[in-house]
């Protein structure tokens, strides 16, 4: 017969070893950090995690999204659709004509990334894998600062989630002011712990110097950020005037001064402006946004800056830029400032479209849509040949601010004034001293200096020309002031609510 | 607790263990003679085997057969092609005669997952096709064989490339991240989604994507593919059923002579259509009128290239299939051995596998035993040129091959590529400058045990393991003027590792009491999937030879780590199916399984997906008249998952980024700590319920048979890669979307015997389905559809939105161009639905077969309606801007209206319907008529493939589907410079031994 007892012995023991290779579903994490305890908290590893949130500033270096809208914004920059170039679903356009809407990509982009940056530094600060030391919190909180500044002044408002809410959590919404309070309170907090860095071309750390610049803007800024109405009339106190001077000196003091030849600044001889770098990421895109692609570096033939703006330089002025005829040597093609006219190549010749195969001549006019590849004033900070760390706070930002202070009120305890301080600037630069000094001549002052590094929207806003008109941008209307909340934000935060106007 | 117990190790123990032993048991001789029971004459060859055993023997040419039994045999089973089986009960007698009657021929089997079941029991909607039914030619993966032969059934290769991704949609598109192919189960064992492959990465010409993982199986050791499409039928599979199952059964040794097979075939392919580009002095005049005739001349670079000849090729493949099985009453066993050799249409590009494999059987201690296996392994090496999914304004290799200026000379007077710059690289600059080939070996087994416990009572276990080995290499010399290459060449490795393995352990119980039958499955499985990756990436290489650079590699000056892997999942069953059949008229099958997936969080971990189907066989009814041969009324409700998401997306965790070579290939941007998921307890599988009414019919002794099914799925909780809410940890978020996607639909498949003499048959068959979707209740929109090219940053041409259909095209609408040759855009330069969408909402398939003689022929047409492609392709090059700009384009774009600084925005000008009927497959055939004992057959054909598309589409071909996803979530039905598809004959001879 059969052994049927065989087979069941076997077959007990299958049964058996298949109930033992039940498995409860955990599997070991080898590729990853896995940053929460037993009960949830967040734990993570503190220096780690400020490097990554300082690598994060990469993002500043882009010519999209957080730097477009501080930009394309504005009246010194314009992002014409080529023919078939740079159309781009209309991202470009409809930043400098002023009719994004929140569904628009870059108003999006910028919302998440500054939002998840500033998270990221929560996280430094809640670390205990090993925790971050008091200096590192120091600097993830003027990191924070730094993030949450960007999105309060593009949106108005800024969400926040604590560090260990998690997706089941919409996070809370700061209104403006609330923000103020909460990023200056961190700059506050941070100052003592800051490290007192002077000026480097690779300066890529927070110190009390980037906190005392950033407080200073702050509150430069504070009636913008405070209004009633975003739009204005923004009502600037001579006690917060006083404020920015004061936090202006102290960068003064901690050994700042002007670059005695301002190109120096872009490049890797900067001295004596530098206050703080972004390490990571590149100042290239600065110069391939505008360069032409027969170019030497070939550019994207991109953005360019008004006629009306470029008119606003006198000649002598180091800041217009200089184009010494090429010597041969590798990008000796691409002046400094502003390229206008017949371009060359490294060797000298005539540079010729390859395109349209005409010698490529940058034209004073630019047309919003429509513009042939030889369009536009094209503009050269970041220099291919020696092009220095992204830039994120200068000191001539400082210096100026410190000018309109007292020009709005505040009382500069060494006495100087506003007419004094801007023509000290103007002669380091090359240009005339000025007779006097208004707001109009103070935001062409900061204009002129500081044209293409991402402030220029939050200068037009403050002295009420954003909602002004220019160059192929008609639309006045004054809740333009403020970026709408992106859609998708809004879908996904039931907190948040809508700007003004969109 | 975690026990971490070898399961292999055990199982293979317990597998020596139950094969150790033998028995001797006592016997006895029946004879008897079998006849027929309307003409009284004997039936020759008929089988009689001892039930429940392998045992058996067939009658001689008087009808009259002798065998032995055990003593404790109980039953004889009588079978005989075209009559019904016969069970006869054991007594005294060792005499048994028998007279068997001509039955239907109902007793076709489909492969149900844990068992098979009689066709005509079948309560669930499945499809089964068998190796005759095949797609014959140049078949490169299996899928292929059954594109257009089942209704409800939509596959589509991404492009023509040998062994290209291939999208299966079964019964429509439900979900909206890129696990929307079906569950693959092979020989048992269920594959996992995972890509076996890496994708391609082509420094700044884009990424490629990875090739499909099922070229490791050999089409022709395939016997027959089942697919499994309502939920009543892929609820046993859970939360991986929901889009569907397929069931792919791999060829057995068959009873009786062993059979040496030995099958050759040459293919032939050319391009099946070609661009209508401008010729050189069309181009010149063209350009001419845009930037004057000075300009023209500095453009003209002397020659007359036309770049499609010197980059496509007519491509010889060679196919050779060895086979070698047999078998007896005790077991079967098959072994075969493939080379395949296909060139691709574009210049070096192919794919060669070399695949063997084993599958047998054996039965032990009085058959109660019985050990199975199946095993293959396949090395596969794909050779891969720069054809990329998202190519800039520079192009891919097809880009550049459409845009390259017909003038410019392939070489200079010195033999030297003429390379004008590195935004217009010379397309055979980039064939002969770049190196790229894939290398997989994968090797797929199982080894099972069944057992016989009681007459009733069987339990089987089952071992299998699936496990790839893939390095990709992708080479770009520094002489190659092309982005981020020229000057500093370009290198990038990548490996992937697949290691899973399968315990699956169940019994099955048959009985019959009385008027009711009754089938039960129980079972446990275990599935572990351990994937592993790692990548690193080259620059600033000091030499410019190809092989130098791939086999020295420190002949580059930066390298950078790009980034590497591991993860392991794994998900863990319970199952049961109880099948009830009622006097064979009421049948119920009833279906439960419980999934347990590491995918998912601590709150989620287990899943519930049950089933119920209820069949009620007319034809056994009374009423039912004469006219009908069968007769069939299903009716199926289940709730099936889908589970196919990223590894632990509920943790909180972090990881470093990818580590990068900068553009100018000098440096390595190393990447940040950065944070991978949120964490999110809830998350769960997404969960599809679906309504299957189904009609299963035959007319005059089913002269005329098919199927009528109606469908209604609905899919929600949809698992989706979505915004999070800002502060977060990551931009992106995983989650159950709170939202429904609905398909529903018909299908019809019909089989049609027209003619029927003895020297000449002549059938049709044919399959329709119309499938209809739409997402509701979704608060919210997601884009996709990534539009590339010259100023189309941040394009996009899809979005999905509530009350549309998955994928619905969002566009401007054109309406011309102005006197300045500028866009119209009457409704406003802004996107919006406009009425279209990628999926057909029709699919069919016709094939008419015809035999006379030994000839036979096949003529097979299949067509998709309803749908319409964006092409990205135009978009990106066919444009006045692009002319203007010194790129070719083709010719309707000559005089069009359109001015050369007309921006080109996504719009409905680049949307075209792409409905489409393909004369797919034809293939005749001729079986040699032999007097040799040595060899039993003998068969020549001849095939071809794609011999004529008739559609309106103006693009290479209507049937594509490039990589287009934006955030992960995938698109749909763009064609952006894909490799083209091909025309292929091929000539064949099989010859059995």
């Amino acid at each position: 017969m059969f052994d049927y007892k065989l087979l069941k012995t076997l077959f007990a023991f299958a049964v058996v070893s298949m109930v033992f290779s039940c498995t409860d579903l955990k599997v070991d994490e080898v590729d990853s950090r896995v940053t929460e305890s037993a009960t949830g908290e967040f734990t993570g590893n503190g220096p780690d995690l400020l490097a990554s949130a300082y690598n994060d500033l990469s993002t500043f270096t882009a010519q999209e999204n957080t730097y477009s809208l501080f930009t394309h914004s504005s009246d010194i920059m314009i992002p014409p659709t080529r023919g078939v170039d740079w159309g781009d679903n209309g991202v470009w356009r409809t930043l400098h004509a002023h009719t994004w809407d929140p569904t628009h990509s870059f108003v999006t982009e910028a919302w998440n990334i500054l939002n998840q940056r500033a998270f990221k530094c929560n996280q430094v600060l809640a670390s205990s894998d090993p925790a971050a030391s008091a200096q590192e919190k120091a600097e993830a909180k003027f990191l924070r600062a730094f993030y949450m500044w960007n999105v309060m002044d593009l949106f108005g408002k800024v969400p926040f989630r604590e560090v260990n809410e998690g997706i089941d959590v919409d996070p809370r919404v700061l209104t403006r002011s609330e923000a103020f309070d909460f990023i200056e309170t961190d700059l506050m907090e941070a100052m003592p712990d800051l490290p007192d860095l002077g000026p480097s071309a690779t300066i890529a750390q927070a110190s009390k110097a980037s906190a005392n610049a950033l407080l200073a803007r702050l509150y430069l800024n504070k009636a913008v950020y405070t209004a009633d109405n975003p739009g204005g009339p923004y009502k600037f106190e001579a006690a917060d005037m006083d404020k920015v001077i004061e936090f202006c000196d102290k960068v003064t003091a901690a050994g700042f001064s002007l670059e005695a030849n301002y190109f120096d600044n872009f490049s890797t001889d900067a001295t004596t402006e530098i206050i703080l770098t972004s390490a990571a990421g590149s100042a290239q895109n600065r110069y391939f946004m505008t360069l032409h692609y027969d170019q030497n570096p070939s550019g994207w033939n991109g953005f360019t800056t008004l006629a009306d703006f470029y008119d606003k330089f006198e000649a002598d002025d180091q800041r217009i830029g200089s184009y010494p005829p090429p010597d041969g040597s590798e990008f000796s093609g691409i002046g400094r400032g502003f390229l206008i006219g017949q371009q060359f190549t490294d060797a000298g010749d005539v540079l010729i479209d390859s395109r349209s195969q005409k010698p490529l001549q940058f034209t004073r006019d630019v047309p919003l849509s429509g513009a042939a590849t030889d369009k536009g004033i094209r503009a050269i900070k970041y220099h291919p040949a020696n092009q220095g760390n992204y830039i994120l706070l200068r000191y001539a930002d400082v210096f100026l601010m410190k000018a309109e202070a007292v020009l709005r009120g505040g009382t500069d305890p060494g006495g100087q004034t506003a007419l004094q301080i801007v023509n000290e600037l103007r002669t380091t630069r090359g240009a005339s001293a000025l007779g006097s000094v208004d707001e109009a001549a103070m935001l062409d002052e900061r204009g002129r200096e500081l044209w293409w590094e991402g402030i220029r929207r939050v200068d037009q806003v403050r002295f009420g020309t954003f909602s002004s008109t220019w160059d192929s941008k008609t639309n006045t209307d004054p809740t333009r002031v403020l970026f709408p909340i992106p859609q998708q934000a809004l879908d996904s935060n039931p907190n948040l609510v809508q700007n003004d106007g969109y | 607790m975690k026990l971490k117990i070898d399961f292999i190790t055990k199982s293979v123990l317990l597998v020596l263990l139950l094969a150790c032993s033998n028995f001797v048991l006592a016997q006895r001789t029946i004879t008897g003679t079998v006849i027929d029971s309307e003409e009284n004459e004997p039936l020759i060859g008929a089988t009689v085997t001892v039930l429940g055993t392998g045992t058996g023997t067939i009658t001689d040419f008087d009808g009259k057969y002798s065998l032995e039994v055990p003593d404790d045999a109980k039953f004889l089973e009588f079978s005989y092609t075209g009559y019904s089986n016969q069970k006869i009960e054991l007594g005294a007698s060792n005499v048994v005669d028998i007279s068997m009657s001509p039955g239907t021929v109902l007793d076709e089997v489909v492969v149900v997952g844990y068992g098979s079941v009689k066709k005509s029991d079948a309560t669930g909607a499945v499809t089964s096709v068998t190796a005759e039914d095949f797609n014959q030619g140049v078949v490169a993966s299996p899928e292929q064989l059954i594109q257009g032969r089942a209704a409800g059934v939509q596959i589509t290769t991404a492009s023509g490339e040998p062994g290209a991704g291939i999208n299966i949609r079964i019964r429509g598109t439900s979900s909206v991240r890129s696990g929307n192919n079906p569950l693959f189960v092979v020989d048992g064992v269920p594959l996992s989604g995972d890509n076996t492959s890496a994708s391609g990465n082509n420094g700044g010409l884009g990424a490629s994507s990875a090739r499909n993982p099922l070229n490791f199986l050999n089409p022709a050791d395939i016997a027959s593919i089942d697919i499994l499409k309502d939920a009543s039928a892929t609820a046993i599979y859970g939360s991986r059923g929901a889009n569907g199952v397929v069931i792919i059964t791999t060829k057995s040794g068959a009873k009786g002579k062993s059979v040496l097979d030995y099958g050759y075939s040459l293919g032939i392919s050319t391009i099946s259509k070609r661009y209508d580009l401008l010729g050189r002095d069309e181009f010149l005049a063209a350009y001419a009128s845009f930037n004057g005739q000075a300009a023209a001349d500095g453009l003209d670079g002397g020659a007359d290239t036309d770049w499609q000849d010197e980059t496509f090729r007519t491509a010889i493949t060679h196919n050779h299939n060895l086979s070698y099985g047999g078998g007896d009453d005790r077991g079967d066993f098959r072994f075969s051995l493939s080379y395949q050799d296909q060139e691709g249409i574009v210049q070096n590009s192919g794919l060669q596998r070399l695949s063997g494999r084993f599958n047998g059987t054996r039965k032990f201690w009085d058959d109660k035993l019985r050990i199975t296996t199946q095993f293959t392994v396949s090395n596969i090496n794909d050779d891969n040129v720069p054809i990329t999914d998202d190519a800039g304004f520079e192009g891919d290799l097809i880009g550049n091959i459409l845009k390259a200026n017909p003038t410019t000379p392939v070489r200079d007077s010195d033999g030297e590529l003429v390379q004008p710059g590195i935004t217009e690289p010379n397309p055979v600059a980039l064939l002969e400058l770049s190196e790229s080939f894939t290398n997989t070996l994968r090797a797929l087994g199982n080894i099972g045990a069944e057992i016989s416990l009681t007459e009733n009572l069987s339990f089987k276990t089952v071992v299998g393991f699936d496990r790839s080995f893939s390095d990709r290499v992708d080479a770009f010399s520094r002489d190659l003027a092309a982005p981020n290459i020229l000057g500093v060449g370009r290198l990038y490795l990548s490996d992937v590792n697949v290691s899973n393995r399968l315990w699956e352990n169940y019994f099955t119980y048959n009985q019959d009491f009385g008027n009711i039958s009754f089938n039960g499955v129980a079972g446990y499985s275990y599935q572990q999937f351990k994937f592993t990756s790692e990548d690193s990436q080259y620059a600033d290489f000091r030499t410019s030879d190809l092989n130098e650079m791939i086999f020295n590699l420190s002949s580059s000056q930066i390298a950078a780590g790009t980034n590497s892997s591991r993860n392991i999942n794994e998900l863990q069953s319970f199952f049961t199916r109880l099948q009830f059949g009622i006097q064979s008229k009421y049948l119920f099958t009833l279906t439960l399984r419980a999934d347990g997936s590491t995918r998912f969080g601590s709150d989620n971990r287990y899943g519930y997906f049950p089933s119920a189907a209820f069949k009620w066989r007319l034809i056994e009814e009374s009423f039912v008249p004469e006219l009908f041969s069968d007769l069939g009324l299903r009716l199926g409700y289940g709730i099936t998952g889908n589970q196919e998401i990223p590894h632990n997306l509920y943790t909180s965790r972090q990881r470093f980024n990818d580590n990068a070579i900068n553009n100018g290939g000098d440096q390595v941007d190393p990447g940040g700590l950065d944070n991978v998921a949120f964490e999110n307890p809830g998350l769960k599988w997404e969960s599809t319920s679906q309504l299957n009414v189904g009609l299963d019919f035959a007319f005059l002794n089913y002269r005329l048979s098919g199927s009528l099914d109606y469908y209604y799925k609905n899919t929600n909780d949809l698992l989706i890669r979505i915004d999070a809410a800002q502060p977060a940890p990551a931009p992106f978020q995983w989650d159950n979307l709170d939202a429904d996607v609905i398909n529903t639909g018909v299908e019809l498949g019909l089989n049609f015997v027209v003619v029927d003499k003895s020297n000449f048959q002549w059938d049709v068959n044919g399959n329709v389905s119309y499938n209809k979707n739409e997402v509701r209740n979704f608060k919210g929109l997601i884009n996709t559809g990534d539009i590339d090219g010259q100023g189309l940053t941040g394009a996009f041409a899809q979005r999905i939105a509530d009350g549309q259909p998955l994928f619905a095209y969002f566009l401007r609408e054109f309406g011309g161009y102005d006197d300045n040759g500028i866009s119209v855009y009457p409704n406003g330069d802004f996107q919006e639905f406009v009425g279209s969408s990628p999926l057909p909402t029709w699919n069919a398939g016709l094939t008419n077969t015809f035999r006379y003689g030994n000839f036979d022929l096949s003529i097979f047409f299949s067509g998709q309606f309803g749908f319409s492609i964006y092409s990205n392709t135009a978009n990106a090059f066919f444009t006045a801007g692009s002319l203007a700009n010194g790129r070719n384009v083709t010719a309707d774009i000559v005089n069009n209206g359109e001015g050369n600084l007309n921006a080109p925005d996504v719009s409905t000008r680049f949307l075209e319907k792409g409905d489409f009927v393909r004369l797919q497959n034809v293939s005749l055939g001729y079986n040699v008529k032999l007097n040799s004992d040595k060899v039993s057959s003998l068969r020549f054909f001849v095939t071809g493939q794609n011999l004529a598309l008739f559609t309106g589409y103006s693009g290479q071909d209507p049937e594509v589907n490039v990589n287009k996803a934006i955030n992960d979530v995938p698109s749909l039905g763009i064609d952006y410079t894909p490799y083209p598809r091909s025309r292929i004959f091929t000539l064949g001879a099989n010859v059995s031994f």
